[in-house]
């Protein structure tokens, strides 16, 4: 049939040429699908905002929206409710700024050391490392923080109870540290070697290259590392809902960092369960879920602008440096000056005088010092200083994995992961809480996988960048900074309530799904874009339709890409609680789900309860959180090992 | 105009967003001959050439005014469905392209894309086109062996036997040659003279010897302007312009 065709013969060539219209069709069914998916995303966000706002709304007939946002009272329950939420979101805004403090530094310079100073032998170790730390499921910190960290603080400070500010931000920066670590690394990695050669040529010593002209280059990047962290801390639940002690007050005086807190994501895990549907406490809720989200929103907005910004400038469509940063840059001495003259300011008001008279020394001291000594020894001390914090880093990781483990391993026997518990979780072992789990992520990943990868496929292979392509992205950057609890929340409210799907395997597999959904499309379009348009190219030249260029051409080598993505959200899924809690778990439960509207037996749901409502489980408890651990650190594991694997083989 | 022509342009602009890559670009490609283009480059001879298979449709700011007719029917027209389009005009990169797969998958990619399914056509036809581009002898025991592993000249004849695969009517060339070492280039253009007996030839170089040992016909092109065309020999020995003789002397470019 290939040989038939008559090269002068003009009609049999347009007759030839004319024959495409039924794989025509074909490509444009396959098109659309494809569109759909990608709008799936979009739609989420629209419904998730529907849907607290419907809920929240009816608060404001009880409480105007000024009360709501600047009560100081938070007391739903007492005997005369109060609707304040000030300090809830004083809370969050302290627990992250305490976050913050010990990430940031900590972050950027782990950061520097895996991307400048490293040797590539210890980046591999480095880099998984950190990575590691996303890994653990956020119930699994919490679980830490409640028996070590609030321990530790409890004696060292020498007060009744450890469950402090201090120890949710502690344990919340630790939590922020992969996500800063990763995008700056990014951000300095992206530097332009030239920018490198031309500094040392110089005959600067590394160290200045890298503080004068390399950082300087990543800064923004850095910053929308440092907003992605906060947008972080904001939205987790778990971890600082079991360590700060969640008492809804203002910190008195506001530095104290030994007073308990409440966040806005603890006051939804805690109360969310105990509330009667309908009731003034219920949308008073969604309200607090819905300033959260906006919070969430508008941080990770302002990430995706400042990365989109840098994005713009690497493929030269930028206008030159913003006109923010120019100022910025203009006016850095002044603004230095400024901020340092303000919070010594602060400190003197809030503190004492005395205290910012020696910060002020200090700092004077820390001025003056670096440009007296040499630069090669001034390179000496910020290196030690940099391998210091990534050694801090990675001790917290030894510590945590390794107290979990010690403690876990006799608790881990045949009988252990085979039967139920008994007891109320004290005895008896947690198999319906693995297969539980196990249920769960299957099902949410056979949801999220072919959404989202069609989702991917749709946004890299056939658009071309415009309006409804930014919208999809901004919807998908929307909904990877959702917090987890508010995934919950909409689960409750929208599957459980309006589809009366109750609490079921099948609700909580669908809120899952909805929050890994942006990680599959993420990894997805980052496989696909790495795949070279040549490839492309030369498919389509020999004729081939353009759905069949991407499923033989395109998608084959973006698999092991895709692959990666979707372990990662297995892993996450996993670890996950607040999604599940309202949507599908119940605590105990002797018998495996028959069907999907059946409630399930989750892993973290299970240790959330074990660690904080069970007295006397302290060996379930340590079993429980190791063998959650070995699961997702096991899935992210392997993530990892298929992602160097193929880094390694690629070789177009 | 000449009546035995595949391919005919006639008045072509091109746009790039806001910037103009062709004008007024008229241009005959006459059947079973081999057209070269040449010209300094940035002067859209590639532009030109990707008109010609519609592969400029993948890049959203193209705008593209002007009649280009194959065998008589526009080519930008309700009748022609690009994609069958290209199965009838194929093109050769100006880096090797082969796909990730092996020399074999290579070769039957375009076949089986458009329904050959047979084993024994396939492998017909992996032979033939292999031969065809002088490559069989080399390659002949290790068919299932990935693409990648060929060297750069083997991997640019690869794919020239890819594109013979789909039998197509045109073949383009987008300095096929550019990146490659002069032996690979040789034989190359040695395939060319053989190629021409059954293809029409379209091929952009930026080397005058190579336009001038291959081909029947060339064009120089000068900032999106065609500024000469006609039989080679012509254009070497006694060009009309002014500015083609500059540029074939080396007096820029
Ligand atoms: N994809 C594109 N987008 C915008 N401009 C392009 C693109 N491809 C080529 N151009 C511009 O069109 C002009 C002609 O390019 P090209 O056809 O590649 O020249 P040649 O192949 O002769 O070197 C150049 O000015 C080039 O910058
Ligand atoms: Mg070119």
């Amino acid at each position: 049939m290939e040989n038939e065709h008559v090269v002068n013969d003009t009609p049999a060539v347009s007759a030839e040429l004319f024959s495409g219209r039924s794989s025509y069709l074909k490509e444009r069914f396959i098109r659309s699908v494809w569109f759909m998916t990608a709008v799936f995303g979009v739609l989420t966000v629209f419904f998730i905002l529907a849907f607290l706002v419907i809920d929240g709304i009816p608060i404001f007939a009880t409480v105007s929206p000024v009360e709501f946002l600047f009560g100081t009272t938070w007391n739903p329950t007492g005997a005369i409710p109060a609707y304040g939420t000030l300090p809830l979101w004083i809370g969050t805004v302290l627990v992250t700024i305490g976050a913050m403090v010990i990430a940031a530094p900590l972050g950027i310079a782990c950061a520097i050391v895996i991307a400048e100073l490293a040797s590539p032998r210890l980046k591999a170790v480095f880099k998984p490392a950190t990575e590691l730390l996303a890994g653990i499921p956020s119930v699994v910190y919490g679980f830490f923080g409640l028996i070590v960290l609030t321990d530790f603080i409890r004696v060292n400070f020498d007060i009744p109870t450890g469950e402090t500010w201090l120890a949710g931000s502690v344990l919340l920066g630790i939590m922020a540290l992969p996500t800063i670590i990763s995008v700056s690394e990014d951000a300095i990695s992206a530097v332009p070697k030239e920018y490198r050669e031309g500094s040392l040529a110089l005959g600067t010593t590394r160290w200045q290259t890298i503080s004068q002209v390399i950082v300087p280059s990543a800064l923004s990047g850095i910053t929308a590392a440092l907003i992605l962290g906060i947008g972080r801390a904001v939205g987790e639940t778990m971890a600082v809902l079991m360590v700060t002690g969640n008492a809804a007050i203002i910190p008195d005086p506001i530095y104290n960092v030994l007073s308990p807190i409440r966040t806005l994501t603890g006051t939804l895990g805690i109360e969310m369960g105990e509330t009667a549907i309908g009731s003034a406490h219920y949308h008073a809720l969604f309200g607090v879920a819905l300033l959260l989200l906006l919070i969430t929103l508008a941080v990770n907005l302002s990430a995706t602008v400042i990365l989109g910004h840098i994005h713009a400038k690497q493929t030269g469509s930028g206008k030159g440096p913003g006109r923010l940063s120019a100022l910025l840059a203009r006016y850095q001495q002044n603004l230095k000056i400024a901020a340092v003259a303000f919070i010594l300011l602060l400190v003197a008001f809030f503190v004492s005088p005395l205290v910012a008279l020696v910060f002020a020394l200090i700092g004077a001291a820390l001025w003056y010092i670096p440009s007296h000594i040499q630069p090669r020894h001034q390179q000496n001390i910020a290196f030690s200083l940099l391998y210091v914090a990534i050694a801090v880093v990675l001790a917290a990781l030894a510590i945590i994995l390794g107290y979990i483990v010690i403690n876990g391993l006799p608790a881990i026997n045949w009988e252990f992961l085979t039967t139920a518990p008994r007891a109320l979780g004290r005895e008896g072992g947690i198999f319906p809480a693995i297969i539980g789990t196990l249920y769960l992520v299957t099902g949410a990943i056979a949801i999220a996988l072919p959404i989202g990868v069609g989702a991917a496929i749709y946004l890299i292979e056939y658009t071309r960048e415009n309006i409804l392509t930014k919208l999809i992205r901004t919807g998908v950057d929307l909904l990877n900074g959702t917090p987890s609890i508010v995934f919950g929340l909409f689960g409750f409210s929208f599957l459980v309530l309006y589809l009366n799907l109750g609490i079921s395997l099948i609700a909580g597999q669908i809120t899952l799904a909805l929050m890994v959904l942006p990680t599959v499309i993420r990894t997805t379009e980052e496989a696909l874009r790495s795949v070279p348009t040549s490839f492309r190219e030369g498919s389509l030249a020999l004729g081939a339709t353009q759905w069949q260029t991407i499923s033989r051409v395109v998608i084959p080598p973006a698999i092991p890409g895709i692959i990666t993505g979707a372990i990662l959200s297995i892993g996450r899924a996993a670890g996950e609680t607040a999604p599940i809690m309202f949507t599908a778990v119940v605590f105990s439960s002797r018998y495996l789900p028959s069907s999907l509207s059946d409630p399930v037996m989750a892993l973290p749901y299970h240790l959330y309860i074990l660690a904080t409502n069970v007295p006397g489980a302290e060996t379930n408890q340590y079993g429980t959180a190791l063998v959650l651990i070995t699961m997702v650190v096991g899935i992210y594991l392997v993530a990892i090992a298929v992602r160097t694997h193929y880094q390694k083989s690629i070789r177009w | 105009m000449d009546t035995s022509a595949v391919i005919e342009t006639q008045g072509v602009n091109l746009w790039y967003g806001d910037n103009q890559a062709l004008t007024n670009v008229t241009i005959s490609f006459p059947e079973k001959t081999i057209t070269s283009l040449i010209g300094p480059s940035g002067c859209g001879k590639s532009t030109l050439l990707r008109c010609l298979n519609r592969m400029n449709d993948l890049i959203p700011s193209c705008r593209i005014e002007g009649g280009i007719s194959y065998h008589g029917t526009d080519l930008y027209g309700p009748a022609i469905d690009p994609v069958h389009l290209r199965k009838q005009v194929g093109m050769v990169f100006q880096r090797p392209n082969p796909f990730p797969k092996s020399i074999y998958d290579n070769i039957t990619y375009g076949p089986r894309m458009h329904g050959i399914r047979d084993r024994k056509t396939l492998e017909q036809i992996v032979e033939e086109s292999l031969r065809k581009a002088a490559l069989w002898d080399e390659v002949k025991d290790r068919l299932s062996a990935s693409a990648m592993g060929l060297s750069g000249g083997q991997q640019q004849r690869l794919c020239i036997a890819r594109t013979l695969a789909v039998n197509p009517d045109v073949i383009l060339m987008d300095e096929p040659c550019s990146a490659l070492d002069p032996i690979a280039t040789a034989k190359i253009e040695s395939l060319m003279e053989e190629l021409k007996s059954q293809y029409t030839v379209i091929i952009v170089t930026h080397s005058m010897q190579q336009a001038a040992r291959v081909s029947d016909y060339t064009g120089f092109m000068y900032m999106g302007e065609l500024i000469e065309t006609g039989e080679t020999a012509k254009i070497f020995e006694n060009p009309e312009k002014e500015l083609t003789n500059n540029y074939i002397t080396g007096r820029f470019g």
